[in-house]
């Protein structure tokens, strides 16, 4: 019953915090004289900025300053070393000079004593422009895509081998640029404590890699600098690098010599902080009659920033996920003047699978093999681009328990064969791979006299549970109960840990902390003497000693491990729809997540990760698309009325499985990451389960009921 | 926001004094008030909160009529047990509208009041006549999936958001309005405006009238009547297309039909040609399907919004398939 | 409900505060209307007086019980109820996730009803009772809403939480938690990005099948 699977395992460490909105965010701090600080974006798209009235914004009540590009002070780490040339392209320098890169992009900063007068007079300031002639059309630019620095192509066996198959198809694959849009919005609050040394509560998955950025931006010491992130309200990627308005609030409170806090609005977070690229994407693909594959050819244009480029790699499923002995890639950016985008959960890989699975699904009908069996015959033993052999791999047993729990019996292999209720029913799967990736680490290990156990490490709980996580391996590890243990994180102080990102929390800080906790436990043992148990009573031991607390640091990295094995996490997504024939309007029925991700250290917060980023892929297959009138470069749908993310209603139960078998090699709990895989895939099992039902294939998303609706008006039942 | 007075009206006849005044705006739920002040799109001196007013009552005349007060909120008069009897039509669209949150806020009269949601209408910098008589329509030549189809000029082409109203409309209710020179009586149909020359005005209120209420006349529509609302998600999502459709059958004939459409027109849309093919039909899928035909003459599609010329007839259809209970 | 004349106002950014504020003040009728606005404030505006007064008269007394604490502040009408609550009341519960009424991040009961708090003036809730995440566990004890919503995992990074959960006891007070579909379609004002809707489901199913009192 989903009810007992919900409640199932360790309950967040961190909950009643949560339910008592006790936990503080970063835009929930109050140093004393704080004041508040507004952005004004830019109103056109490219050129350069002519004047900035700023006259009406300064005589405002309440107005500190007023920051433009004019009066900056100039921030150290963005001037060019003398005798170098100003870089073509780089990261976006705030208030740098009078360019203007994308819409939107921040012109001035006001500061106020109350955020209302602030921004109010943020409307205040008025900006006169040369324009210049801008882009934003991915479509129309693809001529001029270019290859990103590094692997822009691949080649593994013959190049499109998959023409002088039996049975094949080319089809291209669309995504719309889609945004992270985490419920808090980004917010920094800056302090300077001296004219060197600075505190800032900000939205990060990295404390300490935002320490680091912060201290390359304003060339401090990086000791000089404390980030405290202790609660995230989600980010999905989008808070993975020192964005321009921290840069900004860090500025003005210097300036003002004032505590700066300041919360991006919701339209910004759909132009500042980063988004999944728009993509274009082409797959060949061919097999043989009995479904081997005999090639694949997958080609991808990206949309990056006009200047910088942002390489997600989405043609990589195509050489990694099926054994095919001839597969070759090509991937290309288009430069717009549009924002940079950044990593989202599933990057490159989320893209790619909905180009992959869905041209699989197309294979599956020409073949008229099942699209799981058809799977099943391509299953990789070893990894097709490396040839080692997986460190674990059970996705078999994924595809079996999968289709088993959605009825997959129950589908027609002929689209729109079923109905209900008036509605078309179709049965569709996908799936999706991401590394399984560890680095380094550290974890401090503290016991106390009073039997209670701190644990501390500088990693960001963005709301997947890391606390939950690291709890319960300390629990298992230190054989004490959950309540016994403290854990502390979110502050750049604390040992090292790498942002919040790529699956990797669980495998890299989790190791950190079983290695903390054998070694604490080790001391013990020495210090217990012969006497020493597997569970000794930690207490008495340190009172026997004299001693208040016995602590502990290691740290711990990946080792030789990787160069033998390939490592990669599985998830396998069914879903079943509901199309109304006459409407177009698409339901989600019911849908099962299979997760290959090793050993499940919490399973309730696991659980509610991969349901979570399953809905995250709804979002994508049917609602989620930013939209820009090409003619002014500017977003038209930048609030949560227009861009449609998925609500309750969207959403049946959805059952999560795990496969849970630990991974021998890849860190001592057998654990990998789960996060991306939970998205990834979902976005093409819906895509495919809506072809099942009414025979149409939508190759670009977001399947909206206007393109169900197709040409002819009502599609056939 | 520009920081503006506020003052709370203790009677109707000082509200109505009140808003006598230039730069003056009632508020009631300020669920779209506040946003359009937030954006800047609107920029008051002053508002009157009229929420003290006694204009919060439903009740029914002995002439079977529904009194529904201008203040009575959205969430009320949905679940109101004499709407749900008399006029179930204009609960369910009540219910399809916004989210519970805002249900509690809005009040009949504001969500009348309520403006277009077009991009090119909220984002200050963009062209919109609405917004700024002469700047122009963003949205003829720009992203208009949302837009109309029926009833549009070359100077808007904005759809007016409500799902009430088209329920309203629907059912031929009456907008009772006060102002300095006095009362009067508005058939709803003639409360909102097609665009034409002046798409800044969104109805036919007259400066310094005050909304008091809606009356709905008795009809024998409460058995056989349905809302349907077509949207990009399945909750908290405006219409694409919106149908209210409301049928008094005797014997399996159709006596009388009701039918008005969301999403597709600057005012909620009446369907009278359709209703009248429908008149004297039998209330099945073929009759349906001719009134949806007949109610898409004169339909006209623009780049991003063409989908509803199909969509709008299969939700016509759909929506009277329920009405009739044979969906 | 708007009126009409509004459109042929100038755009906001006309004219300076000042002018215009001093402007309607001369021209408001006082005597139509309760104005709150105090006395001290109007002679200063009349007199011309600087704009260190001119911040002064911008504000207005409201005086709020929240969570059975009353509360007398001195707020321009410009604020809303959220910023309220989260820059002068130190209450951060209640988030900020749109401030635009999009989302439901900062839903609270205003006289027991839900609102959200984002898109209300906070001079428009004078005198009402405020119930925000704060002040629904008895001390200690939690809510038994709350302490669904950690059974079930309701939620992960926790920010649209207390909206849920504020949510979630109306939706059971109001008699719309009869069904997964209703609760569904009655807690769709309250958007969760992490995507913890079924658990929120299922917490707010086991209290109404619990037979709490919320």
């Amino acid at each position: 019953m989903t009810n007992n699977q919900s409640t199932k395992g360790l309950s967040r460490i961190d909950g009643r915090l949560k339910v008592t909105g006790a936990a503080r965010y970063s835009a929930e701090f109050a140093p004393a004289g704080m004041v508040y600080g507004v952005l004004v974006g830019s109103t056109i798209t490219k050129g350069t900025i002519k004047s900035i009235d700023s006259k009406a914004a300064e005589r405002a009540p309440g107005v500190l300053s007023v920051i433009t590009h004019q009066n900056c002070p100039r921030i150290a780490g963005y001037q060019v070393e003398p005798g170098k040339k100003e870089p073509e392209k780089g990261t976006y320098k705030l208030f740098y000079n009078n360019k203007i890169l994308f819409n939107g992009q921040p012109i001035a900063i006001v500061i106020a004593d109350t955020f209302e007068r602030a921004l109010y007079a943020a409307s205040l300031v008025k900006a006169q422009y040369n324009a210049a002639e801008h882009n934003t059309r991915l479509i129309d630019q693809k001529h001029e895509a270019f290859a990103p620095e590094g692997d822009g192509t691949s080649k593994r066996g013959e190049a499109d081998a998959w023409k002088t198959a039996p049975f094949k198809l080319e089809q291209e694959y669309i995504i719309p640029s889609e945004v992270h849009s985490p419920m808090e919005l980004h917010a920094i609050i800056a302090k300077w404590d001296a004219a060197d040394r600075l505190t800032v509560w900000t939205k990060t998955q990295g404390v300490q890699d935002t320490r680091d950025g912060i201290a390359s931006i304003f060339k401090l010491p990086r000791e000089n600098i404390q980030v405290n992130s202790k609660f995230v309200g989600g980010a999905f990627g989008s808070a993975l690098q020192v964005w321009p308005h921290e840069v900004a609030a860090i500025v003005a409170a210097k300036l003002v010599k004032r505590p700066v806090k300041l919360v991006l609005g919701r339209a910004d977070m759909f132009t500042s902080v980063g988004y999944r690229p728009h993509t274009w994407q082409k797959i060949g693909i061919g097999a043989t009659a009995d479904g081997k594959l005999v090639g694949i050819t997958h080609e991808a244009i990206g949309q990056t920033s006009a200047y910088e480029d942002f390489n997600e790699g989405p043609i990589g499923v195509s050489r990694a996920t099926y054994a095919c002995a001839n597969v070759n890639t090509l991937y290309k950016l288009s430069a717009l003047d549009i924002g940079s985008p950044t990593w989202m959960r599933g990057p490159g890989e989320a893209t790619g699978a909905f180009a992959l699975e869905s041209a699989l699904d197309e294979l599956s009908y020409q073949l008229n093999i099942d699209p799981v069996e058809l799977r099943i015959i391509n299953h990789a033993d070893t990894d097709p681009e490396s040839g080692k052999p997986f460190s674990s791999k059970y996705l078999k047993e994924a595809y079996k328990l999968g289709a088993d729990a959605i009825g997959w019996s129950d589908r027609k292999t002929k689209p729109g064969a079923t109905a209900q209720n008036g509605w078309l029913v179709g049965y569709g799967m996908g799936g999706g791979m991401f590394g399984a990736y560890r680095d380094k680490a550290a974890a401090r290990v503290v016991m106390k006299d009073d039997g209670t156990l701190l644990i501390q490490t500088a990693v960001s709980d963005i709301g997947p549970g890391t606390g939950t996580m690291i709890v319960t391996i300390a629990s298992e590890e230190m054989g004490l109960p959950a309540e016994k243990i403290k854990f502390d994180l979110g502050d750049s102080s604390l040992p090292l840990a790498p942002s919040q990102g790529g699956s990797g929390t669980t495998a890299t800080v989790g190791s950190a902390v079983y290695q903390a906790c054998t070694d604490l436990k080790e001391n013990f043992q020495k210090l217990a003497g012969n006497g020493g148990t597997d569970k000794p009573d930690y207490a008495a031991i340190l009172k026997r000693n004299n001693l208040q607390k016995l602590e502990v640091t290691s740290t711990t990295n990946g080792g030789p491990e990787r160069d033998k094995y390939a490592m990669y996490a599985w998830s396998v997504h069914f879903v079943k729809v509901l199309v109304h024939p006459a409407t177009g309007v698409v339901k989600i029925d019911k849908a099962v997540c299979v997760a290959d991700c090793g050993h499940v250290v919490s399973p309730k917060t696991a659980r509610s990760q991969l349901i979570g980023g399953a809905i995250g892929g709804i979002g994508m297959a049917l609602m989620e698309e930013v939209v820009i009138d090409h003619r002014y470069g500017r977003l038209v749908n930048n609030n949560f009325a227009d861009y449609h993310v998925p609500v309750n209603a969207d959403i049946p139960q959805i059952e999560a499985i795990f496969v849970n078998k630990p991974d021998p090699y890849i860190n001592p709990m057998g654990a990998k990451g789960m996060a991306e895989i939970a998205l990834i895939g979902m976005a093409p099992a819906v895509a495919n389960a809506v072809y099942n039902a009414t025979g149409k294939r939508v190759r670009e998303l977001p399947i909206t009921p206007d393109k169900l609706l197709g040409k002819d008006g009502a599609m056939e039942s | 926001m520009k920081p503006f007075q506020y003052t709370k009206a203790v009677t109707q006849q000082s509200a109505i004094e009140a808003i006598a005044k230039p730069g003056v705006k009632i508020i009631a739920g300020g669920t779209n008030l506040v946003d359009l002040m937030k954006r800047g799109v609107t920029a008051p001196d002053k508002l009157v909160d009229i929420n003290n007013l006694p204009l919060k009552s439903i009740s029914l005349d002995k002439a079977g009529q529904l009194h529904i007060g201008a203040l009575a909120l959205n969430s009320t008069v949905s679940e109101s047990p004499l709407v749900l009897e008399q006029q179930p039509l204009l609960a369910m669209a009540l219910k399809a509208g916004a989210s519970p949150q805002l249900r509690n806020m809005a009040t009949v009269g504001g969500n009348m009041m309520q403006r277009t949601r077009c991009a090119y209408f909220y984002d200050t910098t963009m062209p919109c006549n609405k917004r700024q008589p002469g700047s122009g329509c963003g949205a003829l030549e720009g992203y208009n999936r949302m837009h109309a189809i029926f009833g549009t000029s070359n100077k808007c082409i904005a759809v007016h958001p409500s799902d009430m109203c088209v329920a309203l409309a629907a059912l031929g209710a009456e907008v009772t309005v006060s102002s300095r020179k006095g009362s009067r009586v508005i058939p709803f149909t003639d409360f909102h405006r097609l665009p034409g020359d002046h798409p800044e005005k969104d109805n036919t209120l007259a400066d310094g009238e005050l909304i008091t209420g809606v009356v709905i006349s008795n009809n024998k529509f409460a058995k056989n009547s349905y809302y349907l609302k077509i949207r990009d998600r399945q909750s908290y999502a405006f219409a694409l297309v919106s149908v209210a459709a409301a049928l008094e059958i005797n014997n399996g004939t159709i006596k009388e039909a009701r039918l008005a459409m969301g999403g597709v027109a600057h005012k909620p849309w009446r369907l009278y040609d359709a209703e009248k093919a429908l008149a004297g039909k039998p209330a099945n899928e073929e009759s349906f399907n001719q009134a949806a035909q007949i109610a898409m003459q004169g339909a006209k599609g623009y780049q991003f919004n063409s989908f509803k010329l199909k969509l709008a007839p299969a939700a016509i259809t759909e929506a009277l398939k329920h009405a009739a209970g044979i969906a | 409900m708007e009126d009409e004349r509004a459109h042929i106002l100038p755009e906001a950014d006309s004219g300076t505060s000042e002018n215009s504020r001093r402007n309607f003040l001369k021209q408001s009728t006082l005597l139509t209307a309760i104005a709150l606005t105090p006395a001290t404030a109007v002679k200063a505006a009349e007199a011309h007086v600087d704009e260190k007064i001119a911040g002064a008269f911008e504000k207005m007394p409201v005086k709020l019980e929240v969570n059975g604490i009353n509360h007398s502040l001195s707020v321009e009408p410009r604020a809303t109820l959220l910023d309220i609550l989260r820059e002068q009341l130190d209450l951060t519960g209640t988030k900020k996730g749109c401030d635009h009424g999009q989302c439901g991040a900062c839903t609270v009961h205003v006289d027991g009803r839900r609102v959200n708090s984002c898109l209300t003036l906070g001079v428009m809730v004078n005198g009402k009772k405020i119930t925000t995440i704060e002040g629904l566990a008895k001390g200690d004890e939690l809510h038994p809403m709350q302490e669904a919503f950690i059974k079930h995992d309701g939620f992960q990074c926790g920010y649209c939480t207390p909206g849920q959960i504020m949510s979630a006891v109306a939706c059971i007070r109001e008699g719309h938690a009869n069904s997964e579909m209703e609760i569904r379609e009655y807690m769709s004002g309250n958007i969760c990005r992490c995507g913890a809707y079924p658990n929120i489901v299922n917490a707010i199913q086991e209290v109404k099948e619990g037979g709490f009192k919320v």
